[in-house]
């Protein structure tokens, strides 16, 4: 168990900067989840970790040791591939044995291992099936098995659910958390699924073009987006421009395409008079037919999807397209005239 | 689905040229092969029943000789070639600049007859050839080193490994380039270093693409005529080339077809074996 730290890591391929001068320090025992859409430097920077690439620039750091030279098979690092990457010609047994082998790990201290470890994941009857003979979800089980029973500094993972069906997905992130928690171990997970990445992290790390958008826990990230595009990648969000006509305090009067807006701007960075601010709030902020806050709206529906739980609403307010949420149970349908009220305190102001 | 295809007098005539090829020439020639073998198909004299041919061929010393050489050519060329083309293999699993060049110089015996390539190797490792001249020149040596026409074979094996370099080089590489990157990454992850990874990941999943490998090769040098006759020691011939002296010199067809036989059933034999060997090692799976 360690703490990691990246310090102005650069990784380029040729002309491409995959990472491009990231800091991020994780501290031990702690769960952070990379996100970012494709070729973001997500999985770059795992790689780097592990050692399968080496930095350019920069340094990574295993508590206070460095580890930029060091070879991946040195690192004490074990990572979850997206492919599992199981060795196709040894059993669930050997597989899950290589890497205490290769720490030359005395067979009866494997054994007992090996055990533990097929019993917390429900592996005990597979032992002796080759990864051919086994489901999607029994190999994933067994590339955690193999990472985790080498007691590791770091636990990567490299998108490993991405080959699960949905319903398998979300049982076994909820495994890998409660296992990562029990284990102590600090993990580094990479993921391109933003409800994933929500449920699983103390902290996620949101990527755009090898650079570093926004760090935060999970309810920060979602609450109070800081970019246009965290706001955008993270649910769903109304993004909108306005320029600011009075500040008073923390409160904002702004004027938006669509009408009239008061905004709190309480723990954001408070905007000048007279600026044009970028704005964004979340459609579940809109509460149907809420008379009690500040800011009302007023719109027609263009379509509604009915969820179940929620019905999902795109309505025009003034010209302007913008996104809401009713769990109202009367049936809301398009060419509706809705109205709705905000708080003042569920915008996030953005900066770029 | 459609039924399953009536086989109709047309379809018959298409296959003909093809199937009746294979049953007439390779399926009669064997046949009688073996039954020359046997005293049948006399070219001269009396056909009949006898195990007198091969009782002779069985008693003769320079038959089992011969047999013997070719089964020592056939087993070191076949792991010679397999050793020197494996860290190729490996070596050109990833693509690179130097690469494609190199890859291409190295198939060129591919193109070039057995006979051909024999008289090229001989000019450097004859006994006056470019070899000795260099190591005598150098004073590494003070007399030439006996490399072609050796009573073991050295000359011979040499010359395999040059001639089917490139084609056992062709047959691991497609064995090596199925070996996905994650895997290897997987047990580098683990700990595995250089050797580790090498012998307890690429060698095991190489493993039937090595296997074919020395199986093919195994067969070509066991039956090598050409290669022997020039860089092979002077006693005792290839099988193939006592074969020659048989039926030309001797006229002796049917002790030659008795080698031929022999020739045939080792390469059967080597094949089945092969396939029970390669069950064994996927009978988990």
């Amino acid at each position: 168990m360690a703490t990691l730290t990246l310090t102005n890591l650069v990784k380029r391929f040729d002309e491409v900067v995959a990472v491009d001068h990231i800091d991020l320090d994780v501290a031990d025992g702690e769960f952070v989840t990379l996100l970012g859409p494709s070729g973001c430097g997500k999985t770059t920077t795992l790689r780097t970790i592990a050692g399968f690439y080496y930095p350019d620039e920069g340094e990574v750091y295993f508590g206070d040791r460095i580890m930029n030279n060091v070879p991946p098979n040195k690192r004490d690092t074990a990572m979850c591939f997206q492919s599992y990457a199981l060795f196709p010609h040894m059993s669930v047994w050997d597989n899950i044995s290589f890497g205490l082998k290769m720490r030359k790990m005395s067979t009866s201290e494997q054994k007992g291992k090996i055990e533990r470890v097929m019993e917390m994941l429900s592996l005990s009857d597979l032992g002796k099936r080759k990864p051919g003979q086994l489901s999607g979800g029994q190999q994933q089980r067994v590339a955690l098995a193999r990472s985790i029973v080498t007691e590791p500094e770091v636990l990567l993972f490299d998108e490993p659910l991405s080959n699960l069906d949905a319903k398998l997905r979300v049982q076994v992130r909820v495994e890998i958390r409660e296992m990562q928690k029990r284990l102590g171990t600090t993990a580094i997970y990479v993921t391109h699924d933003q409800d994933e990445a929500l449920a699983i992290s103390d902290r996620i790390v949101i990527m755009k073009q090898g650079k570093i958008e926004q760090i935060g826990d999970p309810y920060s990230i979602y609450r109070h987006p800081e970019t246009r595009f965290v706001a955008g990648f993270i649910g769903m969000a109304n993004i909108f421009d306005g320029v600011v006509l009075e500040v008073e305090g923390k409160r904002c009067t702004v004027q938006a395409p669509f009408g009239k807006l008061f905004i709190n701007a309480e723990g954001q960075e408070i905007p000048k008079k007279g600026a044009t601010i970028h704005f964004s709030w979340r459609p579940e902020d809109m509460k149907i037919r809420d008379r009690a806050s500040t800011n009302q709206i007023t719109g027609k529906v263009l379509q509604a999807v009915f969820m179940g739980d929620i019905t999902d609403l795109f309505i025009e307010v003034n010209g302007q397209k913008m996104r809401a949420q009713s769990d109202d149970e009367a049936k809301i349908v398009a060419g509706d005239s809705v109205s709705f009220g905000i708080a003042e305190r569920a915008f996030s102001i953005l900066r770029g | 689905m459609k039924k399953k295809d009536k086989i109709t007098p047309f379809i018959i005539l298409m296959l003909l040229p093809g199937v009746g090829f294979i049953v007439f020439f390779i399926g009669s020639s064997i046949v009688i092969t073996v039954l020359q073998s046997l005293g049948f198909f006399n070219m001269m004299g009396e056909s009949g029943f006898t195990l007198g041919y091969w009782k002779s061929i069985l008693s003769s010393r320079e038959a089992m000789d011969s047999l013997l050489f070719s089964l020592k050519m056939g087993i070191l060329s076949s792991v010679g070639t397999v050793l020197v083309a494996f860290p190729l293999a490996l070596f050109f699993r990833k693509s690179g600049p130097a690469k494609g060049m190199l890859g291409s110089i190295i198939k060129v015996p591919l193109f070039i007859p057995a006979l051909v390539a024999s008289f090229l190797i001989l000019n450097l490792i004859s006994y006056h050839g470019l070899i000795n001249t260099t190591l005598m020149r150098l004073n590494i040596i003070n007399e030439p080193l006996r490399m072609l026409n050796d009573s073991f074979g050295w000359g011979v094996i040499t010359i395999q490994i040059w001639k089917n370099l490139p084609f056992v080089l062709l047959i691991l590489m497609s064995a090596i380039s199925s070996i996905r990157d994650d895997t290897i990454d997987a047990a580098k992850n683990l700990g595995a270093g250089y050797w580790s990874v090498l012998f307890r990941i690429y060698i095991p999943l190489a493993m039937p693409g090595i296997l074919v490998a020395m199986i093919l090769m195994f067969i070509r040098a066991f039956g090598d005529f050409p290669i022997t006759s020039v860089a092979g020691p002077v006693y005792p011939s290839s099988v193939a080339n006592r074969m020659q002296i048989m039926a030309n010199l001797y006229q002796e067809w049917n002790q030659a077809a008795v080698l031929g036989v022999i020739i045939i059933v080792t390469t059967f034999f080597v094949v089945w074996a092969y396939s029970r060997f390669a069950e064994l090692v996927q009978g988990g799976a």
